[in-house]
């Protein structure tokens, strides 16, 4: 796909070169795992029993992980569509759509430079979880086979929703209609998921709601490599379900986004 | 001379209801300067995008260097280039940096998009400051980074959308002098729009008056000045008597009345009419509170084929409200 690697390439300039986007991608992470782990510390309450209730996890933050490298994933993604609007304000876009180049490297850049920021912000997430207090613990080992899973999730988790947002503002001219929507949706997304809390601790129509949310196939697989290391055959099956699924709507939406932006994107 | 571009029965019908461009025809040979003048939404920009590949005609066809519009879309956004109307740069982005990313996206070969963008700076006096941020030059440097950006490509025909619109007259004269060199320097076609009759007289070759859509007229600039068959005397009257008066006047091959009590009157030379038209008012009792006398220009050309005045300084605060308004 002509234009697809300088049109990433200029995307994470303009990204690193902005004071304020380029530190608030690094300090947003360390909110996350140390305030909100910290805050939301439900585990205390447990006790010895903590590992029961938190499928296996010694304490919330080891257990909250692959909730939030999911949620670094979903809310870098559904931002990935604002910067196609700003192009097309700019005017930027109109030079794009004259370029000979396939029209979907347009969007798809931008899906490719949301993956890479997304990335960056998963190894410093992982970086302050190792180093804090009381932060990660990885009692059972990772191999490498764990280390693809928790990538390939979150890979997947940014592709599913930095297109879906990307379809969206293919044909908007509007922010507020992204911002509206991104609003209204990526709460619902988190809290009706397995992201921060077990399905035990949810009311049983939200777990129940939260079985279908894509969210919580990624957290969950995530969880489970990290909690558990070697992971026994039922448990490696449910990863396989979650995982397959994560893949099916992956594809479904990149190549909805390719039919999309390369019919519809107007400037 | 061979045709660079060939327009057959082109439309633009948008939403099924406005009708930008209509059935326009048109045959620009190759290696000139041809000017399509009109004033904002008579279509012009439209028909630049349907020529680049940005939109799709509602029907007709048209063929670029040979190359079929609804066929070989990519070919001829391969081989155009396009200064559009508004700043299309990235402001993030250095000078240098804008025209490598136009270069890859064109997929010039690396060694020589370096050259070639080097050249280009220079031509436009870019290069000094060729690694600022675009956003950090003036309007007329970052028109000039829009004009080059066109010429990544070594195209053969480049479109010039309003490549003046909202800037001084000395960043203006400026500009032009650039556009007549990369005509020299790289004998390529060039499809220039604009609202600005000095610039179009300055520059194009020739010419075709665009309204609502439609080709009015077209040919030279001295062409179309000689189609008015001689000059034009406007007077300002102050009522309908004197206006009825007037329309008897024998010695005009056309009067009209414009807006305003304002009658409009070709003659075939003014220096002999206007002692016999002194003698009509007077004994005729008409005393018009304004006399004018025009030679042929491409204003008047203008308003004897549209039946309007090209209207550039309230043109110039309408886009300068829109941009605003963005």
């Amino acid at each position: 796909m002509g234009g697809l690697i300088p049109l990433t390439v200029r995307d994470l300039k303009r990204w690193y070169r902005n004071p304020v986007s380029a530190v608030v991608g690094v300090i947003q992470p360390i909110f996350w795992i140390v305030l909100f782990g910290s805050a939301f510390d439900i585990a205390k309450f447990a006790g010895a029993n903590t590992p029961a209730i938190f499928e296996g996890a010694p304490d919330y933050i080891t257990y909250l992980m692959g909730g939030i490298l999911t949620i670094i994933g979903l809310f870098t993604g559904m931002f990935s569509g604002i910067n196609i609007i700003w192009d097309r304000r700019l005017g930027i876009l109109q030079r794009l759509l004259m370029a000979p180049i396939n029209r979907a490297s347009i969007v798809f850049s931008r899906i490719l430079s949301s993956v890479v920021r997304i990335f960056i912000q998963v190894a410093i997430l992982f970086g302050i979880a190792f180093v804090m207090p009381n932060g990660l613990k990885i009692v059972n080992g990772i191999s490498i086979i764990d280390v693809v899973i928790l990538i390939s999730a979150v890979l997947m988790i940014s592709f599913i929703f930095s297109s879906l947002f990307s379809i969206i503002a293919v044909r908007t001219t509007k922010m507020e209609t992204v911002f509206g929507i991104v609003n209204l949706i990526n709460l619902p997304l988190m809290f009706a998921s397995y992201a921060m809390f077990p399905p035990d601790l949810m009311a049983t129509w939200l777990s129940n709601v939260a079985k279908y949310n894509p969210v919580s196939w990624s957290s969950q697989s995530i969880r489970m490599v990290l909690i558990h290391g070697s992971l026994t055959s039922s448990e490696a099956h449910t990863v396989l379900i979650y995982m397959l699924g994560l893949l099916a709507l992956s594809v479904f939406m990149l190549v909805m986004t390719y039919i999309v932006s390369n019919r519809e994107i107007r400037e | 001379m061979d045709n660079s571009i060939e327009i057959e029965n082109l439309t633009k019908i948008y939403s099924g209801r406005v009708t930008a461009v209509d059935n326009v025809s048109l045959k620009i040979g190759r290696g000139m300067i041809y000017g399509l003048l009109g004033q904002n939404g008579a279509g012009k920009s439209t028909l630049i995008k349907i020529l680049t590949g940005v939109l799709k005609p509602t029907s007709g066809t048209a063929r670029i260097a040979g190359n079929d519009l609804n066929k070989d879309s990519l070919k001829i956004r391969r081989i155009t280039g396009v200064v559009p109307q508004d700043l299309t740069t990235d402001g993030d982005l250095s000078g240098r940096e804008n025209l490598k990313l136009v270069a890859e996206l064109y997929d010039v070969p690396k060694k020589e998009a370096e050259e070639r963008i080097e050249v280009l700076l220079k031509m436009v006096d870019l290069y000094d400051v060729r690694n600022r941020h675009a956003s950090a030059y003036s309007g007329g440097m970052r028109k000039r980074l829009e004009l080059v950006c066109g010429l990544v490509n070594t195209p053969e025909v480049l479109f010039l959308d309003e490549p003046t619109l909202g800037l001084d007259v000395t960043t203006r004269e400026n500009l032009w002098s650039y556009i007549r060199s990369i005509q020299k320097e790289f004998k390529i076609t060039i499809i220039l729009t604009t609202h600005y009759l000095d610039e179009v007289d300055s520059l194009a070759d020739k010419l075709s008056i665009i309204d609502h859509g439609k080709i009015i007229i077209s040919g030279t600039s001295e062409e179309l000045k000689k189609s008015l068959n001689g000059d034009i005397i406007t007077l300002k009257l102050k009522n309908d008597d004197e206006i009825n008066k007037i329309g008897e006047f024998k010695n005009a091959t056309e009067i009209k009345l414009m807006e305003n009590k304002e009658i409009r009157m070709k003659v075939s030379n003014s220096d002999e009419i206007l002692p016999v038209l002194m003698k009509y008012l007077s004994d005729n009792s008409i005393s018009p509170e304004s006399i004018n006398i025009r030679k042929p220009s491409l204003d008047e050309v203008f308003i004897e084929y549209t039946g309007r005045n090209i209207n550039a300084e309230q043109e110039n605060k309408d886009y300068a409200k829109f941009m605003r308004a963005r």
